[in-house]
Parts: C-alpha cells; sequence; structure tokens
C-alpha cells in the first residue's frame, strides 16, 4: 500500500493560540506538554491542565542568550563557540480581558475586588468583604451546594472566588495557582480568596446553591474552602510577586500543520501596559480596542533526556501527506 | 486550480445548507440550494434573487516555492427584494440574512481539496484556504438591495493538475 506526497511550502497562518498551565510555585514544577502526544488536540478544549488564554496578537519571541568565541592561533580564529548566558523574551497581547490573562499581564499580584461589607471604610484593592459562605458536600467544579440562606446572598451573572481562609501562613498561597507570596503574616482572613485564580460566574442560583457558567479552575471546592461575591479585579504598579506560568502558543498552518512553542516557565517581565488599537483605520480617534500587553523572560528547565537547561520547546507537526 | 475553485464552492454550498436548507433556487428544473457558480451556468440577464451567486476574477501565481500556490479572488454577490408578503419592507432584514449566512459560510476559513471530476470525488493531498471577507457597501437599485463579498482564495498545485 502507498501514499501520495507534495512538497509543503512555509505554513501559512492566520492567528495565534494561547494557553495556560499552572507552574507549582513550591516545587519549581512547571507543567510539561507533549507535541507526540497531545500536539492533535482541539484547539477549543486543550488537554488538562491547560486552559485556554484565547487568540493573541503580535506574538513575538526573541533569544537573548550570548555566545562567546574561544580564539587560538595567530591571527585568533574562532575554534569553539561557548554559550555565556541563557534568556529568551516573549511578548504577546490578549485578545480578551479575563482573570487569567489579566493576571499574566500584570507585573505583580492579580487581586479579586471582593464585594464589600455594608458599610465597609473604602480600600484601594478591596474594601472589607461580605462574610465568606461554606460550601456543603456535593459540590463541584460547575456548582456549589449552598443553604438556601447563603444561596440567597448571589444573583446570575455574579462572580466568585472560592477558596480556604487566610489563617497566618507564609509562602505561595492560591489553589490551583499561586496568587501571591506572603512574606509576613497578614491579618485579613478573606486574602487568599483575593489572589486567588479560583474564579468563577454564576450562571444560575436556586435553593440549593449555584450553578456555574464555567468550571473553577481547581475543580471541586477542597475541604475548608469558601466562597464570596467578586465585583471586579484589581491589579497594582509595584509590588515583588512576580507571576509564573508554563505556557503554549499553537500556531496552525492552512494545511493542518501545528507548530507549537512551549516555554515551561515564563515570568512577567514589566508592569501592567495596554495597547490601544482603533476599530477604524480611517479614524485613529474614535473607537479603540484596548488590549493586555504582555511581556516575559522565560526561565530554564533541566531537560531530563539529557540535563540540558532549555528556555523553551519548539516543536512542528506538519501536515499529512508533505515530505519532511 | 480549477479543483481548488470546485472545492470552495462545494464547501460554502454544504455549509449553506447546514445553516439554512431553506434557501433553494429552481434551476434548470432541479431543486438546488440557493448558491451557484455564474460562470457555470447558462448566462443570466439578470442574476437571481435570494441566492448567492460566486464570480471568479482575478489571479495570481507563486512559483517559487515548493508547491506552486495559486490565489484567486472570488466575488459573491447577491441581492434581494424582500418578500411580497411583507411588500418587500422587508428587504433590509433579508439582506442581513445573507450577510449572516455568507459569514458563517466563510468559517472556517479551509476545506480539503477534492476533484470533482472523478466518480466518485477523489480528495486530494493539500487544503484549499481563505481570508475573511472584504464586503462592499449595499448597493440599491428600486427596490432590489445587494451586496458584494470579495474573498480572496488560495490553493497549491499539486502533481497532475
Amino acid at each position: 500500500m502507498g501514499t501520495n506526497w507534495f512538497s509543503a511550502p512555509a505554513p501559512v497562518t492566520r492567528r495565534v493560540r494561547g494557553y495556560f498551565a499552572p507552574v507549582n510555585r513550591s516545587a519549581q514544577s512547571p507543567v510539561l506538554f507533549d507535541a507526540a502526544e497531545q500536539g492533535g488536540f482541539t484547539l477549543d478544549s486543550p488537554p488538562a491542565p491547560w486552559v485556554s488564554l484565547g487568540w493573541i496578537q503580535e506574538f513575538t519571541r526573541k533569544t537573548t542568550s550570548k555566545a562567546s568565541s574561544v580564539l587560538t592561533g595567530i591571527p585568533a580564529a574562532t575554534l569553539e563557540q561557548v554559550r555565556e548566558t541563557l534568556e529568551a523574551q516573549v511578548s504577546l497581547q490578549f485578545l480578551s480581558w479575563t482573570k487569567l490573562t489579566m493576571a499574566l499581564a500584570t507585573g505583580s499580584q492579580h487581586m479579586n475586588l471582593l464585594a464589600p461589607a455594608s458599610g465597609a471604610t473604602a480600600a484601594a484593592d478591596g474594601a472589607q468583604a461580605i462574610a465568606a459562605v461554606t460550601p456543603q458536600s456535593g459540590s463541584t467544579a460547575t456548582s456549589i451546594v449552598l443553604s438556601s440562606e447563603d444561596a440567597a446572598r448571589f444573583t446570575p451573572g455574579s462572580i466568585i472566588s472560592v477558596d480556604a481562609d487566610y489563617s497566618g501562613q507564609t509562602g505561595f498561597v492560591g489553589v490551583p495557582v499561586s496568587g501571591a507570596y506572603v512574606r509576613q503574616a497578614l491579618t485579613d482572613v478573606d486574602y487568599i480568596r483575593r489572589v486567588t485564580f479560583n474564579v468563577a460566574l454564576v450562571s444560575g442560583v436556586s435553593s440549593a446553591g449555584l450553578a456555574l457558567a464555567e468550571p473553577l479552575p481547581g475543580g471541586a471546592p477542597a475541604p475548608g474552602a469558601k466562597v464570596q461575591a467578586v465585583t471586579g479585579f484589581v491589579d497594582r504598579e509595584g509590588g515583588s510577586f512576580y507571576q509564573e506560568w508554563s505556557a503554549l502558543f499553537v500556531m496552525e498552518g492552512s494545511q493542518g500543520e501545528r507548530m507549537f512553542f512551549h516555554y515551561p516557565r515564563l515570568q512577567t517581565l514589566c508592569g501592567a501596559e495596554e495597547v490601544a488599537v482603533p476599530l477604524d483605520n480611517k479614524n485613529k480617534g474614535g473607537q479603540a480596542r484596548v488590549l493586555l500587553k504582555g511581556q516575559y523572560l522565560a526561565l530554564p528547565v533541566t531537560d531530563p533526556l539529557d540535563g540540558e537547561r532549555v528556555l523553551c520547546y519548539r516543536s512542528f507537526l506538519p501536515s499529512p501527506h508533505a515530505l519532511v | 486550480m480549477q479543483n481548488a475553485k470546485d472545492s470552495f464552492y462545494m464547501a460554502l454550498r454544504t455549509r449553506l445548507v447546514a445553516t439554512n436548507p431553506e434557501r433553494t433556487i429552481l434551476l434548470r428544473g432541479t431543486v438546488r440550494p440557493g448558491i451557484l457558480v455564474e460562470e457555470a451556468e447558462a448566462p443570466f440577464s439578470q442574476l437571481p434573487n435570494d441566492v448567492f451567486v460566486l464570480r471568479w476574477l482575478g489571479l495570481g501565481a507563486d512559483m517559487d516555492l515548493g508547491s506552486t500556490m495559486t490565489a484567486e479572488e472570488c466575488e459573491i454577490v447577491y441581492q434581494t427584494c424582500g418578500t411580497q408578503s411583507f411588500g418587500g419592507l422587508d428587504r433590509g432584514r433579508l439582506l442581513s440574512e445573507m450577510d449572516e449566512e455568507l459569514v458563517g459560510m466563510l468559517a472556517p476559513f479551509y476545506t480539503p481539496k477534492v476533484n470533482y471530476t472523478t466518480t466518485p470525488p477523489s480528495a486530494m493531498l493539500t487544503q484549499v484556504f481563505w481570508d475573511e471577507p472584504g464586503f462592499g457597501a449595499v448597493v440599491v437599485q428600486r427596490d432590489r438591495l445587494s451586496r458584494s463579498a470579495k474573498v480572496m482564495v488560495y490553493s497549491y498545485q499539486e502533481q497532475g493538475e
């Protein structure tokens, strides 16, 4: 049995899709992507634990690694090259504003604005919040079981934050993504729910609890987790925390081929920045789409295959029947 | 190049049937989906209403590649006078419906290349792909509203083409 083939020119692509996976900050353990095993996934439903960041634009990557020459002879000529430093940068613009894209496009902690308690003193990153409620057994990633009294506190269309009470611990906090690093004990019992990535939109409320429009990134609420309403998000210029994530960027070619750019560890390089793109090029002073701009520094991982330290994996799955 | 044109037309026709099976045309005694290729029919004195008419225009080729790439410009023309039951007052709404159907038909922006001159049609090795449509302004001619959209359709020439 034979097959035909064709000579495939350089890939032609339209857009770039971005995906996020959490890095276990305490263990410095990233999520690895295997293009051979997982590369055929449907772009709208990536394999767990990858989460779609939507389409992105202005995706550029550049290496800033430096090499130097080992010279020998008179006159000197290069005998060998050695890699002095290992560094790469990635920049992009997100085409959507979500908790995840905002958090990844800011330089430091990204916080949930918890719904304030009545009469609470105003604060730049959220006043004292309405007390959290406790999910009951039977809760899942897409439904939160509550007492009828607690459920009545929420309305369809509201956002919730689900995570544990802060109890004085230090280090990385937040499940499944470390939303902050606590250097010294704090007093705010809601702090983890302020920084957690475990948020979702409420699509329905009944006397039995809340139905969610999207699964909680952390799955079913863990024991000890509580629920609070969120009114929006806030981040700050400054601070000492760096977001870190495992990143996957996918370009799909016109012939079905795929290019993957997998950065196991990306850290934010700059503070929050936006780009305004006019909707109508003939009217640059008119309506403009505001895009989140992200700039990242790639950090190394040690490849267990041969012990080399690497920053990025570029994989290519050719189109069927293309000569290679 | 003909295989790419045929594949593009058949992709749009299949997608139209899925989107709006009610849009049909009686042509040469047969009820067909409401989309046709102008150059493959007898000349029209007046384009039919409420159907999509594909008209092939420009052509370009890049022969500096491993496989020659061709770019063919397709103009998709459609028009409506509205319905008799509403005295034509719904012609704007019907044109909007056709706008939406065309946007839906064009996504995703690729389709497998197929040779429709064989029986049964035979799948080829590459895919035909295209860009977002460029919509023209509405043209008003008495009670008739018409619009055209242009799409650049790309394909690779395969062995034997």
